[in-house]
């Protein structure tokens, strides 16, 4: 016997070393690093982050001030133009772009939040708490998102942190459904169990054991909720409904939309900034969902 | 001295979509401090619910109807959610048959290990960690202090399975429920884990609980066996006296279908077929009154049939039988 045990175990041991090391989170860092869209998309993300930290000061144009004539075209003096009041569109892009991306961020980081605490209450516990939980959020889903949040923001105030709120309480069903799944599929696997087994109470269950291991689906559609609600808030400032004190990409398209045929940089340089932030931040959704994917990771 | 676990009278029902149908009927029994007892029997005869329902962890819709499971005197029935998480990794644990599933992916097994014992014990992570080392170092895991800080992905399945039993045993419980835990693994493998398990109950003392189908492993680590046939314990007693004079048919019918390979025996035995038992388990729901064994049983005759299944009858000290006929068709009597 004790000659079975030291031959059965000695290949293992000498490739220890090489495989050591490897956690979950490196190895998804390094496979989203093989992946050309996802680094494209967050150079571009990085870039545009960049530019709205630190172009305004590098400009040095302030975005409400008027700058020249109004629907001047682009020339020497304004770079990309000027709107119907004269101000400086390149100058509104870059400290617009803070405001655009910090609501999208929030409005993204509120519609998980209230999304995994729901779904993961509701499919942990399942029963009635299920129940209960997404007759809520079948509520909250049948409720055209745009009219409701137009009603929020038209009832609360026109104000950047109302707008926020308004884009995270319309959108964080489909986070509470996809988290619900997740709970139900992993629930009842033999590690939970396991920890169960071993003296493990609801909350440890849900936050330690449970929560960590329906995070991937969970971080790519955080990710893609980015997005969304940047294209909310250009949506909901388009029809008007903006902060009409803060500066953002939303607001230039809102502004600017009688204008579209006279004078196309006003709309056209805003619209490309939205579409760009957009499409890296689902670039980067995609390169992540790769990455933890682990069907795809065996492949690669 | 009273015994670590005491199951009486345990009655497990599935609340179905045509009422409650019964799982598990009637079983009855005691584990003594350092003993064995094994849950022998085929898929869906109830065994791994026997052990759900002792943890406390059976799935939903599934109910204990009648009896009393006492851990060490306490009634495990009637406990609070507190008292069954204390209960739980202090008093009993359990291993699971699936070492590639039983894992948590997410954290290392030193990790892992370092949790039960920084809740239980409210060891600092350091000491956690150290302490980790110690138990993969019990379960004879080799480079331990290097394992420690391997992901469950990294070990083979018998690794896995000895970090499970680690696991299990790092806050010393009283019992330790194995839901076949080779099932998964490769042969050689399986008669480490099991030498592995029977070298930690000389050491801890503690009560075992072994479901399992491998007869052999039953021969080597049990001290007493209850075979379970859909749903119904219908033999129990000493294991070497069951494994020697199995009564039921169906248990000897399980100890046909394993292959006897002695040195020294004419090759034609080997070649001669392996015995089966024809049929398949009833399923729930389907189990009437009478033998559940019957349409399956070479024995079966008229008695059988005209009355239900007998209770477990005591035959000596050390066997009980529930058969109508165990008498006729005894070892003895049958030669």
């Amino acid at each position: 016997m004790t000659t079975i045990k030291s031959t059965a175990v000695k290949p293992d041991t000498t490739m220890l070393p090489a495989r050591a090391a490897t956690s979950p989170i490196a190895a998804a860092l390094r496979q989203f690093a093989r992946s050309p869209a996802g680094v494209a998309g967050a150079v571009v993300l990085i870039l545009i982050i960049l530019a709205t930290l630190l172009g305004p000061h590098l400009y040095g144009v302030d975005p409400l001030d008027i700058a020249g004539a109004p629907l001047t075209p682009p020339d020497a003096d304004a770079w990309l133009g000027t709107d119907y009041l004269g101000r400086d569109i390149l100058s509104g892009l870059l400290q617009g772009g803070r405001a655009t991306l910090a609501v999208g961020g929030v409005a993204a980081l509120i519609t998980i939040v209230i999304g995994v605490t729901m779904g993961s209450l509701a499919g942990f516990f399942g029963g009635p708490i299920d129940t209960a939980l997404v007759k809520v959020t079948e509520f909250f889903q049948i409720l055209p998102p745009l009219l409701f949040a137009m009603v929020l923001v038209t009832l609360f105030g026109q104000s950047l942190v109302v707008v926020t709120l308004a884009i995270g309480v319309v959108s964080w069903p489909s986070a509470a459904r996809l988290t619900r799944a997740e709970f139900l599929r992993l629930r009842n696997l033999d590690f939970v169990k396991a920890s169960r087994a071993a003296g493990g109470g609801n909350g440890h269950l849900i936050l330690r054991v449970v929560l960590p291991n329906a995070l991937p689906p969970i971080i790519v559609s955080a990710t893609l909720a980015i997005g969304v609600a940047i294209l909310f808030e250009g949506g909901l400032s388009f029809l008007g409904l903006g902060d009409p004190n803060t500066m953002s990409w939303g607001l230039m398209l809102g502004q600017n939309r009688n204008y579209v045929l006279d004078a196309w940089w006003t709309v056209t340089f805003p619209g490309a900034a939205i579409f760009i932030a957009v499409l890296a931040i689902s670039l980067i959704g995609d390169g992540i969902n790769d990455a933890i994917n682990p069907r795809l990771r065996k492949r690669g | 001295m009273p015994p670590v676990l005491s199951v009486k009278d345990l009655s497990v029902s599935m609340n179905g979509t045509k009422g409650m149908v019964p799982v598990l009927e009637h079983l009855s029994f005691d584990v003594a401090q350092g003993k064995t007892m094994a849950l022998v029997g085929e898929s869906g005869c109830g065994k791994s619910m026997t052990a759900l329902a002792i943890m406390q962890l059976l799935p939903e819709d599934f109910r204990v109807t009648s009896g009393s499971i006492l851990l060490d005197g306490v009634e495990v029935l009637s406990a609070s959610p507190k008292e069954l998480r204390s209960l739980r990794g202090n008093k009993m644990s359990m291993i699971f048959q699936e070492p590639m599933t039983a894992l948590n992916p997410l954290y290392t097994v030193g990790n892992q290990i370092g949790e039960v014992l920084r809740q239980r014990r409210g060891l600092s992570r350091r000491d956690a960690h150290a302490q980790a080392i110690q138990f993969l170092k019990a379960v004879q895991i080799p480079a331990a202090d290097k394992r420690v800080d391997a992901y469950p992905h990294q070990l083979s399945g018998g690794m896995r399975q000895r970090v499970m039993i680690a696991m299990a045993l790092a806050c010393k419980p009283k019992l330790l429920i194995a839901d076949e835990p080779t099932t998964a693994l490769d042969v050689t493998v399986q008669a480490q884990i099991f030498d592995l398990l029977s070298e930690l109950q000389d050491d801890t003392d503690t009560a075992i609980v072994l479901i399992t189908h491998d007869l052999g492993a039953v021969a080597e680590l049990a001290d007493d066996v209850a075979v379970l046939y859909a749903g119904r314990c219908i033999e129990q007693g000493a294991a070497d006296e069951i494994i020697a004079h199995a009564r039921h048919p169906y248990t000897r019918g399980l100890m046909a279908c394993v292959p006897h390979l002695q040195l020294g025996r004419a090759i034609d035995h080997l070649a001669a077929a392996l015995d089966e038992i024809p049929g398949m388990v009833p399923p729930l729901g389907a189990r009437g009154p009478d033998c559940a064994f019957l349409p399956r049983c070479a024995f079966a005759s008229e008695i059988c049939r005209a009355q239900p299944q007998p209770p477990l009858d005591r035959i000596n000290a050390g066997a009980a039988v529930s058969c109508w006929r165990h008498q006729e068709i005894a070892p003895g009597a049958m030669a």
